[in-house]
Parts: C-alpha cells; sequence; structure tokens
C-alpha cells in the first residue's frame, strides 16, 4: 500500500496531512457548503480510449440533468439551495490516472461525491476512498466488497441483469437449445461470462464448449466468429462486449452467414449494425438497454423524470450519441440529491446513510432494495426490475421488465457457483 | 472440420495480408533509415480515418478515397522525416522519442478532429465469395489480400529492378559506402519514409470499413508489427512479409482451436523463441539487430 503512494509520488504522511488538511478547512464536504456555493459532484470515467462510449455520453448526460435541477431552483440542503456542478476527470480507463483523478477531485475541486465506471480502474481508486471516506459510485457492483462501504452500485447491477434478457428468451422462444459465447478476458467481461452461464444454464440451455475469451487488443472477429460457428449455435452470446467489439463480431456473424439469436448485454449505436448487416439479421437481437423514448418508460414504475424529454433532449444536442450510460449517470444523481435534500447535507456518511436508511431506494426502473450481501459481501447495490429489450424493425423495444431478485432467490446457487469458477465473487478478487 | 480448417485459413490470409502491408513498412523506414517509428500504428490510424473524412463523410468513390487516402499518409511521413527524422539522423534513440511524441500529437489530432468514439463507416460492399455452407470470403477482405499481394510485389520490383531501388538498399545497407557512390542518403530516406507511411496508411485504409476506428486504434497494431518485424529479422523486407504470414497462421488458428489470449501468449513466445534461437530473427542480419 504504501509503496503505492510512494509510486505515485505521494507519501502516505503527506496525503494523510493534506487530507487532513482539506477536513479541517473545509470540514466535511457538505458541512462547508456556504449558500450559494455550488455543489461539485466528481465524473471520473474513459472520456477517451475504447472503453469512452461508457464515460462520455453519461457526462453529457449528467449536463442535461445538472441543467434541469439549477432551473428548477438547485439542491435543497437544510433550506439552502445550492447549484450543482460536474468536474470531470479522464481516467482512460487506466487505474493509475483513476488514482490520480480521485485524488485530484477530492484535494483541488472539493467535490461532495465522485461517479465511477469502475471495473479495471477501481482498484486504483479503492485506496483513496478507504482514506478519505469519500463516497463513490459504480456502474459495476462487481467492484463491490466489504473492505470499501462508501462505494454504491445504485445505477444497475452489471452484470446480474443480464439474466433478464436470458431468462425472456428461454419463453419466449423454446426452440432455442444451445448457445455459445464470446468475451473479453478483463473486469467487465468475466462477471458476465460467469453470470450468463448461470442464466443459461437455469434456462436449460446447453452451452457448445467454453466461453471464447479474447484479448481487448483484438480487431479482427474473423477467427473468433468461425470459432463460435463451428458448433452451429442456435444463440450467439456476445455478453458484455464493448461497442468496438459488439459491431465487428455482428458484421462477421453476418458475412459468415449466421441466421440464429444473438443476445447481448449492451447493442449501443445499433442503427449502425443495422447499416453494416442489415434489418433483417438485426431482428429479434435481445439486449438490455432500452431507448428513453419508449413508451414503457412512462409508467408509474418508472423513477426517472420526464424519461422521453431526456431522450429527445439529448440527441438534439448529441445526435445519434444515444448510448447504454447516457442516461445512467443522470439516475445516481436523482438517488444521491435525493438522499443529500433527505440528510439536508452533502457529507458522504450522512448522504449514504439516507439514502439506505430503510433498505429501499427509487432505482430508475422502479423501486427496489439494497442488496448483495452474498453475492458483493455487502448491500450496496440497488437491485429490482431490470427491462429486456429487443429489436423489433429496426428499432429498440422494451419487451417487458424482469426481476432480478426473483431469479437470483430460485438460482442464485448457479450464479455463486459459475462466478466462483471464474474467480469473480468479493472474496476472490485480488 | 475441413470447412473450418478452410474458413480459418481464409481468415489467415486476410489477417497475414494487412500486417505485411504495416510491418514491411515500418521494416523499410528502419533498414534505411535506423529509426525505431513508433507512430507507424498512427499512420495506419491516419489511413482509416482517411476513410472516414473521404469515403464516409464526403462520400467518395471507395477506393479514390483510398487513393487519397495513401498518398496523404505518404505526405505525413515525408513531414515526419523532414521535421523529426532528419534533424535526429545521428541518434537514434532521439528519432524513437520523437516518434512517441508525434504519435501522441496524431491520436490528439484525430481526437480534436473526429471526437473518441468508434467511427462508423457504411459497408464498401456485402458482397460474399460462398464457397460452401461454412467458407465464405466477404468481397470486403478480399480487396485487403489483392492490395497486400500487388503492393508488395510492386515494391519487390520497384526495390530489385530500379534504380531508385537499389540506390535505396545500398543506403539500408552500408549508408556512408552508398553516399561515396553519390547516392542522396535523405533522398533515399524520404523515399522510404513515403513507402512505408503509405503502405501503412493503405492498410488503415483498406481495412477501416471492417474494424473499429478510433483514435487509439494503432496501438494493436504496432505490437503485432514489433513483433512480426523481430521474429522476421529486423531490417528484412523477406523476413516481414514471412514472419507476417507465419504469426497471421499461428494467431489465427490458435484463436479458433482454443481462445484469443492463449493466441496472444503463443505469439509472443513464438517471438521468445526466435529470439532465443536465433537473436537477429529468422532473416536478420547482426548488423541491423
Amino acid at each position: 500500500m504504501l509503496s503505492k503512494f510512494r509510486a505515485s509520488g505521494l507519501t502516505r504522511r503527506t496525503f494523510l496531512k493534506s487530507t487532513a488538511a482539506t477536513a479541517a478547512a473545509a470540514g466535511l464536504p457538505g458541512a462547508a457548503l456556504a449558500a450559494g456555493d455550488p455543489i461539485k459532484i466528481g465524473f471520473l470515467a474513459p472520456l477517451t480510449g475504447a472503453v469512452a462510449a461508457w464515460g462520455k455520453p453519461g457526462l453529457d448526460g449528467c449536463e442535461i440533468w445538472a441543467e434541469r435541477v439549477n432551473a428548477a431552483g438547485g439542491i435543497d440542503l437544510g433550506g439552502t439551495k445550492h447549484m450543482v456542478e460536474f468536474v470531470s476527470y479522464d481516467n482512460e480507463y487506466d487505474p493509475a490516472k483513476a488514482r490520480t483523478g480521485a485524488t485530484k477531485l477530492i484535494r483541488e475541486d472539493g467535490v461532495s461525491f465522485i461517479m465511477m465506471l469502475g471495473g479495471d480502474t477501481w482498484p486504483g481508486v479503492q485506496p483513496v476512498a478507504d482514506k478519505t471516506g469519500m463516497l463513490f459510485s459504480t456502474l459495476l457492483p462487481s467492484d463491490l466488497s466489504p473492505d470499501t462501504t462508501t462505494l454504491i452500485a445504485p445505477a444497475e447491477v452489471h452484470p446480474i441483469y443480464n439474466v433478464t434478457g436470458v431468462e425472456w428468451l428461454a419463453e419466449n422462444k423454446p426452440e432455442l437449445k444451445t448457445a455459445v459465447m464470446c468475451a473479453q478476458d478483463d473486469a467487465l467481461g468475466l462477471p458476465s461470462v460467469a453470470t450468463y452461464l448461470a442464466a443459461f444454464e437455469a434456462a436449460g440451455i446447453e452451452m457448445q464448449g467454453d466461453p471464447l475469451l479474447f484479448d481487448p487488443a483484438t480487431t479482427d472477429f474473423a477467427p473468433v466468429v468461425t470459432r463460435l460457428l463451428s458448433s452451429n449455435p442456435d444463440i450467439v452470446c456476445l455478453d458484455t462486449c464493448y461497442s468496438d467489439y459488439v459491431h465487428p463480431i455482428a458484421e462477421q456473424l453476418f458475412q459468415q452467414g449466421f441466421e440464429g439469436q444473438i443476445i447481448s448485454c449492451t447493442a449501443d449505436f445499433y442503427d449502425q449494425m443495422i447499416d453494416k448487416t442489415s434489418k433483417e439479421f438485426m431482428e429479434g437481437f435481445v439486449f438490455q438497454f432500452p431507448d428513453f423514448d419508449d413508451p414503457a418508460l412512462n409508467g408509474d414504475n418508472i423513477n426517472f423524470d420526464d424519461p422521453n424529454g431526456f431522450y429527445a433532449e439529448y440527441n438534439e444536442r448529441h445526435p445519434g450519441q444515444w448510448g447504454a450510460v447516457s442516461w445512467e449517470y443522470a439516475s445516481i444523481m436523482d438517488l444521491w440529491k435525493a438522499a443529500a435534500e433527505k440528510a439536508g447535507s452533502a457529507d458522504p456518511d450522512a448522504v449514504i446513510a439516507a439514502m439506505q436508511e430503510d433498505g429501499t431506494g427509487k432505482h430508475a426502473f422502479g423501486d427496489a432494495n439494497w442488496w448483495g450481501k452474498e453475492l458483493f459481501g455487502i448491500d450496496n447495490a440497488l437491485v429490482g426490475d431490470w427491462p429486456v429489450v429487443v429489436i423489433e424493425d429496426g428499432k429498440a423495444t422494451i419487451k417487458g421488465f424482469r426481476n432480478i431478485p426473483a431469479w437470483y432467490d430460485k438460482h442464485g446457487d448457479l450464479l455463486i457457483k459459475h462466478m466462483q469458477a471464474y474467480d469473480q465473487m468479493w472474496d476472490q478478487r485480488g | 472440420m475441413l470447412e473450418l480448417l478452410a474458413q480459418t485459413g481464409l481468415n489467415a490470409v486476410y489477417a497475414a495480408s494487412y500486417i505485411s502491408l504495416v510491418a514491411v513498412g515500418l521494416v523499410l523506414i528502419f533498414g534505411v533509415m535506423g529509426v525505431v517509428n513508433f507512430a507507424h500504428g498512427e499512420l495506419f490510424m491516419a489511413g482509416a480515418y482517411a476513410i472516414v473524412a473521404l469515403y464516409a463523410d464526403m462520400h467518395l468513390p471507395f477506393f479514390m478515397a483510398v487513393a487519397v487516402g495513401l498518398i496523404f499518409v505518404g505526405l505525413l511521413g515525408l513531414l515526419m522525416e523532414r521535421a523529426l527524422f532528419r534533424p535526429l539522423r545521428d541518434n537514434p534513440l532521439g528519432g524513437l522519442v520523437a516518434s512517441i511524441g508525434f504519435l501522441m500529437i496524431l491520436q490528439a489530432l484525430a481526437t480534436m478532429g473526429f471526437g473518441v468514439r468508434m467511427e462508423h463507416i457504411p459497408p464498401v460492399t456485402q458482397e460474399v465469395l460462398i464457397f460452401s455452407d461454412k467458407v465464405r470470403l466477404p468481397v470486403s477482405r478480399l480487396y485487403v489480400i489483392i492490395a497486400a499481394v500487388v503492393l508488395l510485389s510492386a515494391l519487390w520490383f520497384f526495390l530489385k529492378r530500379t534504380r531508385f531501388g537499389w540506390a535505396l538498399r545500398a543506403s539500408a545497407q552500408d549508408p556512408e559506402a552508398a553516399e561515396l557512390q553519390g547516392i542522396s542518403i535523405a533522398r533515399t530516406a524520404q523515399i522510404a519514409m513515403f513507402i512505408g507511411a503509405a503502405l501503412a496508411g493503405v492498410a488503415g485504409a483498406l481495412t477501416a470499413p471492417l474494424i473499429s476506428v478510433n483514435p487509439h486504434m494503432g496501438h494493436s497494431v504496432i505490437v503485432t508489427a514489433f513483433i512480426v518485424i523481430i521474429v522476421g529479422g529486423v531490417g528484412s523486407l523477406e523476413g516481414a512479409v514471412l514472419a507476417s504470414v507465419a504469426y497471421a497462421f499461428v494467431h489465427t488458428f490458435v484463436t479458433t482451436f482454443f481462445d484469443g489470449v492463449i493466441a496472444d501468449i503463443t505469439g509472443l513466445s513464438l517471438m521468445l523463441l526466435v529470439l532465443i534461437v536465433k537473436p537477429t530473427g529468422l532473416f536478420g542480419s547482426a548488423d541491423r539487430a
């Protein structure tokens, strides 16, 4: 631990001193806010590089969220209104840069809360979180562990929600009996592999061979697809591949003559995939992230303010850029704002206590519970319903919402078995 | 099984084609100028972005866009030679560091010009040559294979059968002796840089519709190219081509029959094995190694 600090040019003594100085000078973030001071929120995610598609669109969504909140008067902390502003730091999906970014956001910018994509970058940030007590969020609950109580996963319970797509597929297309899978070999791909394996086993769908893992630096996916198709599967599962992989893999599936079912965690920019293949080829593609103009998001169960208007505004500002994470960081801010207003403070401890007060929370896709003790060692993931999305006539369409804890109650043992096999349980991860 | 082997073989031929275009360019630059051009992957990226700009955005015919991209990246190479490598001719380490700096500049320019997201490039053609139900070759991949054969054959002819080619080879073998014979080292360096960069650019341009185009796409290409030229022998064009074919076949077959991670390990192991058994590479000479 000490060596890590020294390697970064930051000694333990100077770190503690500066942290103490920050705390002394500013108190805890929320307590120090004077009337009129803006609340600063850190956005620590990849804004460039191969994983930027799961960072930058989220920041764009947050800017819209901030404008909406500020136009409505800001965030009310104990009767005092504060505007909100985001301070971003591009971690390029690099753990060392993420650690530098976290330290900078806390020490220099004085943020009250930091949102991350997580994954490979979280191990770099964890020591900073442990030392400072700052509240962090991740999109990937596989980052959670009892070691860090101030890390929450309130937007998506990746990759557990992937079970809902497989469950829907098994119910609606029972003729599909066999599957193959490929994934990049990293912190996003592997827990998702374990989850899909559990979901297929629970659904009675036979895996034809082990999942094919590839290096994240792969550019030519023809050999991967040739191998996948060699066993004539009914289903090809693309796991949680980045969009930079999903697109060329889908194109290869098309060119190598696959006519079966495709299931994937995401299908960002699916219109481009249709352009590269055909509308007929993409018909029935199952994934997990809806467009927010979907009428199904106008129901009373949805806890996201004006999803259709948000989607329209987003597309007007960033045409063609809507992706899986465009709404997620904004939905985390909805939760944070509600908790901070309830606590009357931006102090991390007060916010997280208010957020988890009765063990429930208002997730974007419906009321949910703080959950995860068995899988993550801590109940810091907000879990409830998740949509199953299918491409129909060239457009993403929500086919229904399914309850993740209900699936887990029936098949949790399978999920734990496969997570353990891939060393993905919280007590197995280094 | 026969169909699987045939399809994997076709995949390997395609991979060998674009890898050899990149690797031969890198070897040519090193052979003539003695510079390890770390920005070579970014020249590949520049070729791909030429297709984004000219074909996807401006709707020029694809092959016209490829031709313009080839010239554009070749000119980028000339710029590098004049601005970076010539002033540092006697300082190979300086040239290497300068190329790393140029790599970052090209990445930053691509990010500023096109953004960080992968670019969408419409398919050039959706035609597929169907040999059997399980053996297919998309025509867009065939273009890459044909281009590699034609361009590398033309390069071989240029180097072996023309006066400029002889001058280039003479400069690579012994720059001082070549200069004493009246060969302009600066001119041969320019020619080598233009051809080397253009080969990387045309590889990037032709493969752009088939892969993910983003500002960081050069990274994996340069790593593969370095493995190939180390295996083939630093400075050897024939070695680069043969090592490209060997690497592509090994990597593709291992990916198909095992997985991609094992294929990467196998590729690196192949390089280590060659370094242990023949440190100069399969076709390298002790002078250049």
